[in-house]
């Protein structure tokens, strides 16, 4: 005579489902990818021992600072690099507001359609790949780096600027349409006021990247401090390269700090 | 009062076999005969989804008829072609239930804004309002009483004002046709009356022809001239406010009538007050 | 009548859009900006691109190598910036970290990595460690911990505090809290930000070789710097394809995720 037994067993203690869950499953392929990742590129153990002596070694030679080149040559080449993220920003506000408005999925399906290939296309550019080619066109220097910035940041601000206005309620614009005006009056009526604001603050939020961005354009030669760490760095005049690190961190945070309240007011208002 | 013509030409509106079916299949609209006089206030009845806003909104081209036409002043409405629809809509006025205001506007662009169609675009493109545009928008203004509030930012009205500019709006286009599309109903009841007899007063004043869309039963005795009831797309009474009974709501509903179809307590027995 | 309109308030009027103007034209003259000179250069702009056309193709085997290496770059600073984000983002979570003046620093720490950019740490390694791609790995894992502990701390600060708190009250220390408590409410969050730096990151280390740390920006100097601009286009192009292909990846992940 037997018990019947019960139809399946369930072992409280495991967790029902398959043997190998998923998040092992990615873990195992992450770790597979990481370490072959690790071992091509030959970041071998004793190259991580080094890794600290090195970046001590070099972090000691920046002590002490010489901030009289900051003041004289660092603090010229930072104001350039504001001069260039903000004519690359002012360039890329004005081509991106129309094309903002057009992008709109909701109010034009078809040209929306074309406006986000073109952002897309913009975007996928990393802002020192289009400097390459401006260098040799326009002349070495920040012209071309503040070209640079404005088309690489067209595609970003097109795509969140086309996102916010999808976002709106379009009862405003039936109203205007209603009332006898054209979708362009709508546009100027409606969805401009609506938002602007919102459009302004991605505007500011690009001006800061673009300070970070425009920092780094020097390398091929489009102006800025860029060009005037990597010099001190080949020269290995450390004490220079630290006058850039903290006059550059200073004033970053300086401007992320104006910048951030400032569209905290536009969003508000 | 500067006594100015806030409207041009009269308001007829004709429906001939009109019908309306959504891409989706839904009937909005059935073999609709309607004739509507110049200088007529009219209420629109009928339950939720019975296609009172369908109607309206074919008055002015916002939807296309599928069968039938509409004519505005003996003119066929053609919603393909884009400059007459923006002529026909120059003379016909829109009240929202949800107001569409601009809300970071003052409330002098949002009334100019039914001057949009009277302007060379540039110039309205520009905001360089003609001088009499803006006299045109301080007077509707004043004929709904919220002059003070011409500079102010419509996001900080309340909602009876709010209103009040909706209206200001349809009347700067100087329409001989105003359609309000429940124009009280997220309104408190006080506000709701003033809102009603504005309409009513500006009906009587310029002889503008009114279309009212209203859930309550009794705004549509109190304030109509004339009542037309809609059930499932179908017109199913079209007669006098004041000899409309009780038993001819029912039927327009198909269901005994509720609390919940009046603003006031009284005007049903055993009601719980004024439900939205 | 048309009711009088309260007058504007004149000096901030005049103060923002003069600063703006003041700003652009200060900014114009600094960097040389000349409509004219643009338009002469056109021309020579036209020869460039013509010059650029049409890519090498030939070039693209040569490509393979550093392209891969792009990748590897991009895959550990990814894996240990995305690590090490973890403790830095918890600590600058104002509802979770132990005490102030922790917060505090950390917070300034986060502040300051991010002012940075990719290309600064790389020159940086690349000055301590030596040229290569070790440079550029280390670099991005810096520049990963930058992305991520901001996005991720606060995602942090908005979890729900009920679930922390009330292992906190069954006994739980503090380090129970946070991984049983706290970072399952925002692990999805954690993996789309992952997703997104890896995105960064790939973008990064194409040009990462511009400073001589390792991938396919190094090929990318090493032509420029010879003009020879068929090869450049061929290289962007790969670069562009490569980016397009990875985000698609990566957004479809993302789509599964939610
Ligand atoms: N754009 C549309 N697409 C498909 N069906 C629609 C559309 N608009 C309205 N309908 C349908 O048509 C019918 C009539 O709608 P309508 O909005 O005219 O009703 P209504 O009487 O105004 O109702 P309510 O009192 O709720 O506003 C409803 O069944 C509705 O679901
Ligand atoms: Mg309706």
């Amino acid at each position: 005579m037997t018990a019947p037994k019960p139809p399946v067993s369930i072992d409280p203690l495991k967790r029902p489902g398959p043997p190998i869950g998923f998040g092992t499953m990615v873990t195992f392929v992450i770790g597979v990818l990481f370490f072959g990742s690790l071992a091509a590129i030959g970041f071998t153990p004793d190259r991580l021992i080094e890794v600290p002596a090195g970046v001590a070694r070099v972090l000691s030679f920046f002590w002490p600072a010489d901030m009289a080149y900051g003041w004289d040559r660092v603090l010229p080449a930072i104001v350039e690099s504001i001069q260039i993220a903000w004519i690359g920003t002012i360039i890329a506000a004005i081509l991106s507001l129309p094309l903002a408005l057009i992008g709109s999925r909701v109010l034009f399906p078809r040209l929306a359609r074309g406006v986000k290939l073109i952002s897309a296309t913009a975007r996928a550019f990393p802002e020192i790949l289009l400097a390459i080619y401006f260098v040799p066109i326009v002349g070495l220097g920040a012209f071309a780096g503040a070209l640079a910035i404005g088309i690489s940041s067209v595609g970003m601000l097109t795509k969140l600027g086309a996102e916010v206005v999808d976002s709106l309620d379009f009862g405003t614009v039936e109203a205007v349409e209603a009332a006898g005006g054209s979708r362009l009056l709508a546009l100027r009526w409606a969805v401009l006021p609506a938002v602007l604001p919102e459009i302004v603050a991605h505007w500011l939020f690009r001006f800061e990247l673009n300070i970070r961005a425009s920092a780094v354009l020097g390398v091929v030669g489009a102006g800025g401090v860029g060009g005037v760490l990597l010099n001190t760095l080949r020269y290995r005049h450390f004490d220079k390269a630290a006058a850039v690190l903290i006059l550059t961190i200073l004033v970053v945070l300086l401007i992320d700090m104006l910048s951030g309240e400032i569209r905290r007011r536009i969003i508000r208002s | 009062m500067s006594e100015r013509p806030m409207t041009s030409r009269s308001g007829a509106i004709r429906f001939h076999d009109a019908g309306i079916v959504y891409p989706n299949g839904v009937v909005g609209m059935k073999d609709l005969d309607l004739e509507i006089q110049p200088g007529e206030f009219v209420v629109i009845v009928g339950s939720s989804g019975a296609g009172k806003s369908t109607l309206l909104r074919a008055i002015n081209g916002l939807n296309t008829l599928t069968s039938g036409r509409v004519e505005i002043n003996g003119e066929a409405l053609n919603t393909g072609s884009t400059r007459q629809l923006r002529r026909v809509r120059k003379n016909i006025g829109m009240i929202f239930q949800d107001f569409r205001l601009v809300k970071r506007l003052s409330v002098m662009s949002n009334v100019l804004i039914g001057r949009l169609a009277h302007v060379p675009a540039w110039r309205s493109m520009l905001g360089l309002w003609p001088r009499e545009d803006r006299e045109i928008a301080a007077d509707a203004l004043k004929r709904v009483g919220i002059t003070d509030k011409a500079w102010v930012k419509a996001s900080q009205l309340s909602g009876g004002q709010q209103q009040r500019v909706g209206i200001a709006r349809a009347l700067a286009q100087q329409p001989a046709i105003i359609l309000a599309d429940e124009p009280v109903a997220s309104l408190d009841p006080v506000t709701t009356h003033q809102i009603m007899r504005d309409l009513v007063r500006i009906n009587r004043e310029l002889g503008i022809t009114t279309l009212v869309n209203l859930h309550f039963l009794d705004l549509a005795r109190e304030y109509g001239d004339r009542i037309i009831g809609l059930r499932f797309g179908e017109l199913v009474y079209d007669g006098s406010a004041r000899t409309v009974t009780d038993e001819d709501f029912r039927d327009i509903y198909g269901r005994d009538l509720t609390a919940d179809d009046v603003v006031e307590d009284e005007a049903v027995e055993g009601g719980e007050g004024g439900g939205e | 009548m048309i009711p009088a309109r309260p007058s504007p308030n004149w000096p901030l009027w005049i103060g923002v859009v003069g600063f703006l103007a003041a700003m652009t034209v200060w900014s114009a003259y600094g960097i040389g900006f000349s409509a004219s000179e643009l338009a002469c250069n056109i021309a020579g702009g036209t020869r460039l691109l013509e010059e650029s056309w049409p890519p090498d193709f030939g070039f693209l085997p040569r490509l393979a190598g550093p392209m891969m290496e792009t990748v590897y770059i991009a895959i550990i600073g990814t894996v240990v910036g995305g690590i090490l984000a973890i403790p830095v983002a918890v600590l600058a979570a104002r509802n979770l970290t132990p005490n102030r003046p922790t917060w505090f620093v950390d917070r300034n720490f986060m502040n300051i990595l991010r002012t940075l950019p990719d290309l600064f740490w790389a020159m940086l390694f690349a000055t301590a460690v030596g040229f290569g791609p070790v440079a550029g790995a280390l670099a991005l894992t810096v520049f990963t911990v930058a992305v991520i502990s901001k996005l991720y701390s606060e995602s942090l600060e908005s979890i729900d505090m009920g679930l922390p708190e009330a292992i906190r009250a069954a006994g739980g220390n503090w380090l129970q809290m946070i991984q049983f408590g706290a970072l399952p409410q925002a692990m999805q969050q954690y993996v789309s930000y992952a997703l997104y730096a890896f995105e960064l990151n790939i973008r990064a280390s194409v040009v990462l070789g511009l400073v001589g740390a390792g991938g396919i920006g190094m090929i990318l100097e090493t032509q420029r710097a010879n003009f020879e601009y068929e090869r450049v286009t061929m290289i962007i192009l790969a670069v562009l394809v490569a980016v397009l292909i990875i985000e698609e990846i990566s957004e479809s992940i993302r789509k599964r995720l939610t």
